[in-house]
């Protein structure tokens, strides 16, 4: 019952949107001059209720050697509804510190999204990148807040979260864990049963095909550890580099 | 009642951002230079101390960009047409980490070997 109240609590508070099953990791690095399509997907299924779905396309460029930036379109589908648009998102991405020359490597991302629910207003996203190696190890990790402005409820600002651990085996095949969560309220967060908490295991690779053009792909199988909030998510991002 | 470990994350975002500020930086960076000419890097060994950290200098020579890129080193840069870029490196243990330059792979290959 209080399982059902959450969920419903969620349902009608139209700012309090979450990171939708096609969410990814963010990374610190720019590559000044890169040119990138970006496909992201993402299904999401928990008991008793319809599956949830998410795609993005978005078109990425390397502006300088410290800004990136990106727009997309995102679709949605729930049960057995047709893919309709969800949003659209301009992400911009800023590597603060060069690769490698202190121990933590940091970036910072800033994205704003208009849903085309325009109860949901708009969808500001931002937060601190961090990436650090031991050896054959990387590891990032990701404070994100969020918050809709606009809506036609207030909502207050939340914080999420991700984190990735890969073992770089080959240019081809890395191997590791993503993880993903929600811990409500930034400054209050919500109890421990109504946070979101969803981590697995993931691979992540890249093909070079010549010149300045390479495919690189991640995805990951994600659990949810904590009284199926999202449910379990199958998420996968492709990119083309030109 | 979770508000209280709010805090304690801004402390930690804290002292991540003092880790990476130039305060904290190890002084023994050892700085060494890469040209890339004709779409070939010179040296194309390039021999480092292991244990050490590296601030290679890559100083592209050539009319085109190229782009860095190594795998075992966990690099990838662009470095424009007669252009210059930093890439830091290590500290490495002994090894070869082959390195290429993407724009033209066929030609620009190379090694860093750490001993």
């Amino acid at each position: 019952m209080k399982y059902l109240l959450v969920i419903a609590a969620l349902a009608l508070v139209p700012g309090f949107a979450h990171a939708g099953p096609d969410a990814y990791v963010f990374m610190p690095s720019v590559t000044y001059g890169e040119r990138e399509i970006d496909f992201k997907i993402g299904t999401a299924k928990r008991p008793d209720e319809d599956r949830e779905s998410a795609a993005s396309l978005g078109f990425g460029f390397g502006i300088t050697e410290g800004w990136m930036s990106e727009i997309y379109v995102k679709y949605n589908r729930s049960g057995g509804e047709r893919t309709k648009l969800d949003a659209f998102e301009w992400e911009n991405k800023f590597q603060l510190t060069e690769p490698g020359r202190f121990p933590v490597d940091v970036g910072f991302i800033t994205e704003i999204e208009r849903p085309k629910n325009r109860d949901e207003g708009y969808e500001v996203t931002f937060g601190p990148l961090f990436q650090s190696e031991f050896g054959a190890v990387q590891i990032n990790v990701n404070p994100i807040f969020q918050r809709n402005y606009r809506a036609a409820a207030s909502n207050p600002m939340r914080l999420n979260y991700q984190w990735q651990v890969k073992y770089r085996w080959r240019p081809t095949l890395e191997f590791g864990a993503q993880g993903f969560g929600e811990l409500g309220q930034w400054n209050h967060w919500a109890p421990a049963n109504e946070q979101s908490h969803r981590m697995g295991p993931a691979i992540f690779g890249k093909f070079a095909l010549g010149g300045r053009q390479a495919i690189k792909y991640n995805a990951a199988l994600l659990f949810d550890v904590n009284g199926e909030q999202r449910g379990n998510t199958l998420r996968a991002q492709l990119e083309y580099e030109f | 009642m979770t508000s209280r470990k709010t805090p304690w994350l801004l402390c930690w975002m804290a002292w991540i951002v003092f880790v990476a500020s130039p305060a904290a930086t190890a002084a023994d960076e050892l700085e060494m230079t890469l040209v890339i000419k004709d779409h070939k890097f010179s040296p194309a060994e390039l021999k480092v101390p292991a244990n050490r950290k590296i601030k290679l200098i890559v100083d592209n020579q050539d009319a085109t960009p190229e782009e860095f890129e190594s795998h075992s080193l966990n690099r990838e840069k662009v470095i424009a047409a007669r252009g210059k870029g930093t890439i830091f490196i290590g500290p490495l243990k002994p090894g070869n980490y082959p390195f290429v330059g993407e724009f033209h792979d066929a030609t620009a290959k190379g090694v860093v070997i750490a001993e």
